[in-house]
């Protein structure tokens, strides 16, 4: 009885919260998901000039770098939902709210490569974290190419 | 094309060269640019170099050798008139350096080279590439001027396209053999010529043109690596 009425009150618990993130103002989402992408082109270019020789290659700052890419990496897709079609202030295309297959696959690209460079940086290897850069840098423009409007 | 009336060295040297490596570097920027990644260092030298041979064929166009000379083949409206009502009668009249139609087209090509090359220089791709100007702009306008960057580049691609065709025209309906002329440099005639009869072409040094290179290699460095 106790059991059935805690997991009674969490389901309702999760309904809510579920609804409460179905129901996040379009304007909302749209600012959080350029935020991730904001830190994560931060934390991404230090990286390229490294590896790019434009600044000198410091192992602590890439491997740092690359963790926060991990957990940043995973951020923006759930502020794609399909009320931000609307949205003014955005630069996605419509598209992905009918393509959400390829768009996901597209974004799942990205965190894969994300997660090689992050052990590239553990090893340590700068001819690896090059290649892996490289690699996560074309998976962000094919993105962008497909995605985002001029 | 059997028999050739006269075979008049038309191009010179630096002409040709600066045809082929555009060219080369064409197709670099244009897979490098749609690539990203570790290629945008590569994107950016090569765009640079395109900067450089675009300066340098502005100044051979009024230093070069005479069928590079603006002066030869940017033709008036008399000209242009003439030239379509041979078009449309179809007689086949054929120019020694470029028609009318194909030296308007020298311009619009180096002109938009020039803008594609100039906006690449204050462009970012939002990932972690950006030209050796940007940081001297505002985002908003550099995200502007990229859109151009992109824009125009499919224009480029509509004018190469274009390019392509006039020349497949040239050589399959009239006979023409444009593109050994520019590896060679010496156009084969065997019907009328209209334009400059082939006895006046002046060739000016190739030392010149180097130099002339040689000015643009500096003037590009200077903006790219303000040492002032
Ligand atoms: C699966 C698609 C996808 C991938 C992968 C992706 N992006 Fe984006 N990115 C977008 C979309 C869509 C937008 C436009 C967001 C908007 O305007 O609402 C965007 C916007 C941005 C912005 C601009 C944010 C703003 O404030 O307008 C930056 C910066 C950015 N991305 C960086 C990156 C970087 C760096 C990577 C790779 C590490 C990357 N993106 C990977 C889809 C993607
Ligand atoms: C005339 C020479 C050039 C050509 C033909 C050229 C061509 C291109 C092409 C085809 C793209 C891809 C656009 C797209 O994704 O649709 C591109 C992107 C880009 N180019 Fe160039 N480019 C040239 C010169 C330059 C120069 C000199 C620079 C900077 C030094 C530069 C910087 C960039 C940048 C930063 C991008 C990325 C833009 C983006 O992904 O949104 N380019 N270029």
């Amino acid at each position: 009885m106790k059991k059935a009425a805690i997991a009674a009150i969490a389901a309702l618990g999760l309904t809510v919260a579920l609804d409460a993130a179905a129901q996040a103002k379009p304007e909302d989402l749209v600012k959080q998901r350029k935020a991730a992408f904001t830190l994560t082109a931060k934390y991404f270019g230090p990286i390229g000039a490294m590896v790019q020789g434009k600044a000198p290659y410091d192992a602590a700052i890439v491997t740092r770098n690359a963790g926060f890419l991990e957990t940043l990496s995973k951020m923006p897709w759930d502020g794609f939902q399909a009320s931000t079609a609307d949205v003014k202030e955005t630069r996605a295309k419509p598209e992905i709210y009918k393509e959400g297959d390829k768009f996901k696959a597209s974004a799942d690209k990205m965190q894969a490569e994300i997660v090689k460079l992050a052990a590239a940086a553990k090893s340590g290897d700068q001819n690896a974290v090059k290649a892996a850069f490289g690699a996560v840098g074309q998976s962000c423009k094919a993105c962008h190419d497909a995605y985002r409007r001029d | 094309m059997s028999q050739s009336k006269h075979a008049i060295k038309i191009w010179d040297v630096p002409v040709r060269l600066f045809h082929w490596t555009l060219l080369a570097l064409f197709a670099f920027l244009f897979w490098s640019g749609k690539t990203g990644g570790n290629a945008m260092v590569w994107h950016m030298y090569a765009g640079y170099a395109v900067l450089a041979l675009v300066i340098f064929r502005v100044l051979w166009g009024f230093a070069g050798s005479t069928h590079a000379r603006f002066a030869s083949f940017l033709a008036g409206p008399r000209r242009m008139f003439d030239f379509a009502r041979a078009l449309l009668s179809r007689s086949p009249a054929h120019s020694v350096g470029h028609n009318p139609l194909g030296g308007w087209m020298v311009v619009v090509l180096l002109g938009s080279l020039a803008l594609q090359a100039s906006t690449g220089l204050f462009a970012n791709d939002d990932i972690a590439t950006e030209g050796p100007l940007t940081a001297l702009i505002s985002k908003e306008l550099s995200d502007r001027l990229t859109t151009i960057h992109r824009w125009n580049f499919d224009f480029l691609l509509i004018c190469a396209g274009l390019h392509v065709l006039a020349v497949l025209f040239h050589v399959f309906v009239k006979k023409e053999n444009l593109v050994a002329a520019m590896f060679t440099g010496v156009k084969k005639f065997d019907g009328e010529v209209v334009g400059s009869k082939g006895s006046a072409v002046r060739f000016a040094n190739s030392w010149l043109a180097l130099g002339l290179f040689v000015l643009a290699l500096v003037a590009v460095y200077l903006i790219v690596k303000r040492p002032f």
